[in-house]
């Protein structure tokens, strides 16, 4: 038997659990060895209203068990995306939700209603947590009421599916949760990159050109897999895992703790058919456990 | 793009520290151009993989170059015959050599050798002439194996060939392809802005989602080494943007 791993999110219903996360997946026109049977839908790299050219290299660095990076959301902008890459998307058979980007509440709104009703375009998830912009980012997501206030302006314009992504840089993930579903909220996506620096003592200097970076990969699961628990715990709206997936049991323990879905991203960069390994290892999982569906797998999650 | 399951076939050292390893990958050995690479990982290896360009094609084997400058390489020389490698290419646009050309110039810094005998075979293929002009610190980290109809070493101590650099030891041709340090390729824009030069970066996914590998582009913003790249006309890379001071850049 076949065990039912179907979810839905906030109304977004999907075929899996398993999603490729913003950045690491592009626009979705990459990763051709992926079997996209498996993906329950893809999270765009993040956009703009305008093209930004990003942070010149080096952009990346390796530390243990993981990678720091600051591309700078470089992209082409609203126009491009709408124009290049959402009529691909209107006909692929999986959600794309594009992740937003703003310098203010009002072009995060600009950004929404731009893209509301556009084909292709199956939702949104809020990125308040790019520890890799000068201007907003981090900034809106550890301030509860910049939180809100963003989530806010982005609900006003759509009626679409609203994710939000969440900074790992708080001191209680749960305030920050809690204000975003007050906002409208639809999901929260846990968590974005941990900021982190690393020197090269050849140059007497940080690695990145940026100086610090955002820290991903299997270095930072057991960290994130609390605090999407801590989120979860102080929600009712759905939450999805991210942070250092790269096998069924990384994303069985996000599940476990409380998340409704998972996010696959670094792990993608390493084997382009992560997602499809994670998906089919949660079916195998479920099955060799007599569990039918992903909604009867047992949960920890005690409420606050 | 082929994800291969390859097993180690053969090292051998081709200068002092440098070594040429192989390993059985026949979709990858029938379909790779020159100037295209590969992207290795390895079971208990580093969490990214490390992206070497396909050094010599020999029948369902494939070919790349190393030195051990760091984790990665260091782990890769001290595997044996028979170990297991993920390899993911072939990757990235290579020097795409069409006929017309009759006589084409490799100019090569240390590593830089790494696309070149392919090139050579190609650019042979197509009825070009090939001077090989290969250049290093001395003699004993001059590459020990060369491909074409005249060769020309330099050492930048003069212990062996012309003292000084290759790009000062290279006539001129009808086409100049270049690899090696940064500096050495900035110089070779200078000199032939046609020329066509493969680039080294530090790079994440190699296939074109992490945008890890910017190149900065003359004309302002940057491409992806590992997508657009890792072959740029000279003149189209920002040199002076390039990381000079960069473990690769420095001892290449």
């Amino acid at each position: 038997m076949t065990p039912d791993l179907s979810v839905s999110i906030g109304g977004l219903a999907l075929r899996g659990p398993v999603l490729a996360a913003s950045g690491t997946f592009g626009y979705g026109t990459e990763v051709p060895l992926l079997e996209r049977g498996a993906l329950g839908g893809m999270v765009s790299k993040g956009i703009f209203l305008r093209p930004r050219a990003g942070t010149p290299p080096p952009r990346i660095a390796e530390t243990p068990s993981g990678m720091l990076n600051a591309i700078g959301l470089q992209g082409p902008g609203v126009e491009a995306l709408v124009r290049d890459y959402a009529p691909q998307w209107a006909r692929w058979d999986f959600p794309v939700l594009v992740n937003i980007n703003g310098e203010s509440a009002v072009e995060y709104g600009e950004l929404a209603a731009r893209l509301d009703g556009v084909p292709g375009v199956a939702g949104f998830e809020i990125n308040i947590s790019c520890p890799n912009v000068e201007q907003g980012g981090l900034y809106f997501g550890n301030d509860p009421r910049a939180a809100a206030a963003v989530t806010e302006a982005v609900r006003k314009r759509t009626r679409l599916p609203v994710w939000v992504k969440l900074t790992p840089m708080v001191s209680d993930i749960g305030i920050i949760a809690r204000a975003v579903e007050s906002a409208g909220a639809d999901a929260l996506c846990a968590v974005n990159t941990f900021v982190g620096m690393s020197i090269d003592l050849a140059a007497f200097q940080p690695r990145l050109s940026f100086r610090t970076g955002g820290l991903s990969g299997p270095a930072i699961r057991p960290l994130a897999v609390h605090l999407a628990h801590q989120a979860a715990r102080a929600v009712r709206i759905p939450v999805i895992g991210i942070g250092g997936i790269a096998r069924a049991e990384d994303a069985l323990e996000f599940l476990v703790a409380g998340c409704s879905a998972v996010q696959v991203g670094t792990a993608t960069f390493v084997n382009p058919r992560a997602i499809a390994e994670v998906h089919d290892g949660i079916a195998a999982f479920l099955r060799a456990r007599g569990i039918a569906s992903l909604g009867d797998l047992p949960r920890y999650l005690p409420r606050d | 793009m082929f994800l291969v399951d390859a097993a180690i076939a053969g090292r051998r050292e081709v200068a002092r520290g440098m070594f040429v390893l192989s390993m059985a990958a026949p979709e990858i050995a029938a379909s790779v151009r020159s100037g295209q690479f590969v992207n290795l990982g390895w079971s208990g290896g580093p969490l990214l993989r490390r992206p070497f360009s396909v050094y010599r094609v020999d029948r369902d084997r494939i070919e790349v170059v190393l030195k051990a400058v760091g984790v990665g390489t260091t782990a890769l020389l001290a595997m044996k015959d028979g170990d297991r490698l993920s390899c993911l290419g072939p990757l990235g646009h290579g020097f795409n050599l069409r006929a017309g050309p009759r006589h084409v110039v490799l100019v090569s810094g240390g590593l830089g050798v790494a696309p070149m005998p392919l090139a050579a075979r190609e650019a042979a293929g197509l009825g070009m002439r090939i001077t090989w002009v290969h250049g290093a610190r001395s003699a004993d980290e001059l590459c020990s194996e060369s491909e074409g109809d005249a060769i020309v070493w330099t050492t930048d101590d003069g212990s062996r060939g012309v003292k000084g650099s290759a790009v000062a030891a290279a006539p001129d041709a009808d086409l100049v392809l270049a690899c090696g340090p940064n500096p050495m390729l900035a110089a070779v824009a200078a000199r032939w802005p046609d020329a066509l030069v493969a680039v080294e970066t530090y790079m994440g996914c190699g296939t074109g989602v992490c945008l890890g590998c910017a190149v900065p582009r003359a004309g302002g913003g940057y491409d992806r080494a590992c997508k657009e790249g890792p072959v740029y006309r000279a003149a189209d890379v920002d040199w002076t943007a390039l990381p000079s001071h960069l473990a690769y850049a420095a001892n290449a």
